[in-house]
């Protein structure tokens, strides 16, 4: 089931690119019709997710795939769904569709070969999501990234060539530190079981029983956390995500730094539950500076797309904060987070690209008092940054409080000076709506208000952010029986190694 | 002094030998002094040329095909080494060693073969004008930048 | 020597009854097609004629030669390559109007001394095997790719010299192993040794060291890698891939089996050595590979680096459990290279024209759009070699760090990862040429290539995909053949 769902993205970019050599328009319509068919395909889970009730004990796995793919080292082909995989590709899918769409126009190049990109970068990602076989996880994790290095390395603007290969370099050179540590716990398996096994369920809790156990954790932690991107590994995000075209900002912001975050959740903690405590409070540490850090940077920024992208680097810090407290409230915070951080993220660059593409420069000192010329835009520009800010009634708010909420428990101090960044949020973002859309203008721009298509799909990330705001129980509900699993897994390893120590 | 004498006791023969030879060319070198002619014309001084006097410039190029020669003599002459070491062992070896013998000397005999198609046998300036048809020659035309024959149009 | 063991060379004797069949056929009838067909019909019935050979194994075919699984496997790589590389030799030869057809008799000696390695278990064989591909390839090197076309002189005679050095240091390190062992064949070298830190025999240490000297020398692993870029360079790109992958694929073949049937792994400092010239091959490779313009020596430098990555595997080579792995990792490396390294030159091959060859970076201009199959096969063949997944590189990486994490060798680990990172630069600078939007200069295929060029090039990128995803087939005939070298 799952592996049709990545067959069909991947068979959808190959269609793109063979009728858009054929006429290019059409490369855009399989694209649109690929991620819809995709998206309805998924739907119907959610109501599965949401219903419960879940027995304690019983597996949350929704859907479960299993394959054998390389005898030789025991890798599997292994998908699974749960409610968080679930979650993370609607959002997935969504901001396709997003990104489909603030990309109509923009692309004139080679479209075809263009959506084929998107289409099998979208693909690596709903495999990242679903892989529970440590290798399939590299595989994919490695496979949206080479569509998403070409998105940048040829349709972006400018400095795209130095961008493109800073993000893959970074992004290449951490993920192979983890595949060190993937290594080391399937030869750690190899010397207790005998066999080699790269499969999540057999790999849980085994990292702490490793001699080098906190150096392979590294390599996990590395890897996660540049793609997060977190304090000192953040620097390819800025240039990557302004120089990226629309699109691959908005799937590089919405989903590829999901992805990070993803795999501190699902891989980085069941699998070395003791760094808990012994790196836990690093962790928190980097999400803290990294809060106040790209905040204050972000202030800095005379770039709306880079003002942009280090907003995402504060958000996220918000995410290693809760990831890393580790309890419920923190827990659930994290990934709705993630969720509201993707398509608001998503939104302003949808904007920020759609600026550009209309007055040709993204330096904030040129524009001012757009919203006299394009209320639409003004108008949808100030209800993202209120979200960015995290105004009570938008799911940001919701995110950041849990996240808050449950760090309490943990760590005070760090929860105090992550607090500041709510303050700091609100100075950029407010300066941002202040210098582009209010002030005098420098001169008449011929701006074009925003389309149907555009406002179509704005309005279903300003539903999205409302629902999650005003609502957001049935996420919880379905993320709930997820993470009372992991946590329980990360304790019930944490036992057996303290018993055995004792 | 005695053991000395009686280690080289063995090699006076040799030293016999050698002596011969140093008198033998003395002798013929004697003889001829003695007996031969003796005059002063106007070619005496030059270089013997079959007793005809020399014209022209001495610095006419020759078309040497070192390379050639290089080539042959790598192919039959040191090749050939290997055949004696099997005339050697001709009997020990029995068939085996006949059938690889025999094996050795036709592949020369190709190389030969292939040779002599390409003209590489063709002595002298005649010869070589006639068949110029391979990369193998006397000079290396690529070296002086020539450029090397080309070949007729195959399709 | 009995009737199966001289069964068991039936693929040398019929390249060598091929060989002597070309030399005639180009005596009497200059064809440049025919002289290609022949030479590839002789390379296929070698390969053919495994599959037979493969019942009677295995065979000491003479003190020299042995043919057991592990030569049949690499044989038959061997062949495949060569199979896959003639006709790239011919989609360049066929657009001169010089004669060239001696090319493909020098190139079938070549395969042949190939051969001879990696069946070899012997020094005199080894030497026979290193100088019967080395010397062809010295002319082929030589080649003039168009008339009064000097670099390739430069190149053949800057070759010819260096391995001639490097022949010699072979020579008197062997000598000075024979001192010590009192035989040529392959054996322990200390026979009952556990790993002594202490001083040992000097002899056999200086023998041992100038041995490998001349082996990194033919391999151009760093130290000895100084001739590499000039000679890729210079050479024609025939000449140059034969040199990339075939030689240097066999030798390394023959490495691996005389370090394990020496047993050199419990020789303290020959493992230091090989470590530090790994060390070094890695990062000098790549680091130098980042300054250069010039893809033949992007490649050129780009093999350094990978050779010192199968030195991790071949040092991971031990008397634990560490060898199946190892020599696993090395035979699936060598198939990874030598398919991703000889896409990369049949690009190069079908780019080049009349009276150029395409081997600068500007030539790859705008690739994307111009040729966007043959861009999509270069891509694959930069993906494969940086180790990217989806493609066979990644899978041969993944087999490196394998062998080295259970090792644990995570000094050199490091120093991989490092490298790998580097590597990615210059391998993604190609890739992003491709991709300018502007159209680059006009290089275009010259005319239509050859049918055969096609078929290679589609069976390259089809083996670089397919045993990237689904690598289980390969990895089960390695294990199946490779395991047995003992």
């Amino acid at each position: 089931m799952l592996s049709w769902l990545i067959t069909l993205l991947l068979g959808g970019g190959l269609l793109a690119a063979g009728l858009g050599r054929l006429h290019p328009q059409a490369a855009r319509w399989v694209a649109l019709a690929v991620l819809g068919l995709a998206l309805l395909w998924l739907l119907p889970l959610l109501g599965r997710a949401t219903g419960g009730p879940w027995q304690p004990g019983e597996g949350a796995w929704l859907l479960l795939e299993q394959h054998a793919w390389i005898p030789r080292f025991g890798i599997q082909l292994l998908l699974g769904l749960d409610g968080l995989s679930l979650l993370l590709l609607l959002l997935t899918l969504v901001l396709g569709l997003v990104a489909v769409a603030a990309s109509w126009w923009e692309i004139e190049q080679q479209e075809g070969f263009y959506y084929a990109n998107l289409l099998w970068s979208l693909a690596g990602v709903v495999g990242v999501f679903t892989a529970l076989d440590l290798f399939l996880f590299f595989f994919f994790w490695e496979v949206m990234l080479i569509p998403m290095y070409f998105l940048i390395g040829i349709w972006g603007h400018e400095a795209r060539h130095y961008a493109a290969i800073k993000f893959f370099i970074y992004t290449q050179a951490s993920s192979l530190l983890m595949l060190v540590g993937i290594l080391g716990l399937a030869f750690l398996h190899q010397q207790e079981q005998g066999s080699y096994s790269f499969s999540y369920f057999d790999l849980l809790g085994s990292g702490d029983r490793s001699p080098h156990g906190f150096w392979l954790m590294l390599g996990f932690f590395i890897a996660f956390v540049v793609k997060l991107p977190a304090f000192p590994l953040h620097t390819w995000l800025p240039d990557a995500h302004t120089q990226a075209p629309t699109a691959g900002s908005i799937i590089l912001a919405g989903v590829l730094l999901k992805t990070g975050a993803y795999g501190l959740i699902r891989f980085l903690i069941p699998l070395f539950p003791d760094s808990l405590t012994s790196f836990g409070p690093i962790a928190m540490g980097l999400g803290v500076a990294g809060i106040l850090y790209a905040a204050v940077v972000a202030f800095a920024q005379t770039d709306l797309k880079r003002l942009i992208a280090y907003t995402s680097i504060s958000h996220m810090g918000f995410v290693l904060l809760g990831v890393y407290a580790w309890n419920s409230l923190a827990l659930q915070g994290a990934v709705l987070q993630m969720l509201t951080h993707g398509l608001s993220s998503a939104a302003l660059f949808m904007l920020a690209g759609a600026l550009q593409q209309r007055l040709h420069t993204r330096e904030l000192s040129r524009m001012g008092g757009l919203w006299r010329y394009a209320p639409r835009i003004g108008f949808i520009a100030l209800f993202f940054a209120m979200a960015s800010l995290g105004m009570p009634g938008l799911g940001n708010f919701v995110a950041e409080f849990l996240v808050l909420a449950g760090s309490f428990q943990v760590n005070l101090p760090m929860t105090l000076i992550a607090a500041l960044g709510l303050i700091t949020a609100a100075v950029y973002a407010l300066i941002m709506i202040q210098k582009a859309f209010h002030g005098p203008a420098p001169s008449a721009p011929a701006l074009v208000d925003f389309d149907r298509r555009e406002v179509t799909a704005m309005a279903v990330m300003m539903l999205g952010l409302l629902w999650m705001g005003l609502y957001p129980q049935p996420l919880i509900d379905s993320l709930g029986p997820v993470l009372d699993q992991l946590q329980r897994t990360a304790a019930v390893s944490l036992e057996t190694v303290h018993w055995s120590q004792r | 002094m005695r053991e000395l004498s009686a280690q080289l006791q063995p090699l006076w023969p040799l030293a016999a030998y050698f002596l011969a030879v140093l008198l033998l060319v003395l002798f013929i070198l004697g003889v001829s002094h003695l007996l031969g002619e003796r005059h002063r014309e106007r070619a005496t001084g030059e270089p013997f040329e079959s007793g005809i006097v020399h014209i022209g410039d001495t610095h006419i190029r020759f078309s040497t095909p070192y390379f050639l020669m290089a080539i042959l003599f790598v192919i039959f002459d040191l090749e050939a080494a290997f055949i004696y070491a099997y005339a050697i062992s001709f009997r020990a070896s029995g068939w085996t060693g006949y059938v690889e013998i025999l094996v050795f000397i036709l592949i020369l005999l190709a190389a030969l073969v292939y040779l002599w198609r390409l003209g590489g046998l063709d002595w002298g300036p005649k010869g070589q004008a006639r068949k110029r048809l391979a990369p193998l020659q006397g000079h290396s035309r690529v070296l002086e930048g020539e450029a090397p024959p080309t070949r007729p149009n195959r399709e | 020597m009995t009737a199966d063991a001289l069964f068991s060379l039936l693929p040398l004797i019929l390249l060598a009854l091929t060989a002597v069949g070309l030399v005639l056929l180009i005596g009497f009838y200059r064809n440049l097609q025919l002289s290609f067909a022949l030479a590839m019909g002789g390379l296929l019935l070698a390969l053919v004629s495994l599959l037979p050979v493969a019942g009677v194994l295995p065979q000491q075919a003479t003190p020299l030669l042995i043919m057991d699984s592990y030569a049949l496997f690499f044989s038959g790589l061997t062949l495949v390559t060569a199979l896959l590389l003639l006709p790239l030799c011919h989609e360049h030869w066929r657009r001169q109007t010089s004669l060239n057809d001696e090319f493909y008799l020098l190139f079938l000696l070549a395969v042949m001394g190939a051969l001879v390695l990696v069946a070899s278990n012997h020094f005199v064989s080894l030497f026979l095997g290193l100088e019967l591909l080395s010397l062809p390839l010295v002319i082929m090197v030589g080649y003039p790719f168009k008339p009064g076309f000097t670099p390739s002189l430069e190149a053949a005679v800057k070759y010819l010299v260096l391995s001639g050095a490097a022949s010699a240091m072979l020579l008197f390190g062997i000598a000075l192993i024979y001192l010590h062992s009192g035989t040529l064949a392959f054996a322990p070298l200390e026979p009952g040794l556990i790993r002594l830190p202490g001083p040992q025999n000097p002899l056999l240490l200086t023998g041992l060291i100038l041995a490998l000297a001349g082996i990194a020398f033919k391999l151009s692993l760093v130290p000895f890698h100084f001739w590499t870029p000039d000679v890729y360079q210079g050479a024609p790109l025939p000449a140059t891939a034969l040199l990339a992958t075939l030689a240097k694929g066999a030798l390394f073949a023959l490495l691996l089996r005389f370090y394990l049937l020496s047993e050199g792994y419990l020789i303290g400092p020959l493992v230091w050595a090989l470590t530090l010239i790994a060390i070094a091959s890695m990062l000098a490779g790549n680091l130098l590979a980042l300054l250069q313009d010039n893809l033949k020596r992007l490649l050129a430098y780009s093999s350094i680096g990978h050779f010192g990555y199968l030195l991790v595997a071949l040092l991971a080579v031990s008397q634990s459990l560490g060898t199946a792995l190892a020599v696993e990792a090395v035979s699936y490396y060598l198939v990874a290279y030598l398919f991703s390294t000889l896409a990369a030159f049949a690009v190069l091959v079908r780019l080049s024209g009349e009276d150029r060859e395409a081997e600068t970076l500007e030539d790859c201009r705008g690739l994307f759009w111009r040729h966007p199959w043959l861009a999509t096969t270069l891509t694959l063949a930069m993906l494969s070699l940086a180790g990217i997944p989806l493609t066979i590189g990644f899978v041969g990486k993944f087999y490196i760090f394998a062998a080295a994490v259970e090792e644990s060798l995570w000094l050199v680990l490091l120093v991989v990862v490092i490298a790998s990172g580097i590597g990615l630069f210059y391998y993604l600078r190609v890739i992003l040429m491709m991709t300018h939007q502007d159209a680059g200069p006009e290089s275009d295929e010259a005319s239509a290539p050859h049918w055969s060029s096609h078929t290679v090039t589609g069976i390259l990128v089809a083996a670089t995909l397919w045993f990237g995803v689904y690598p289980a087939p390969l990895i089960t005939l390695i294990r199946h053949l490779t395991l047995a070298v003992n």
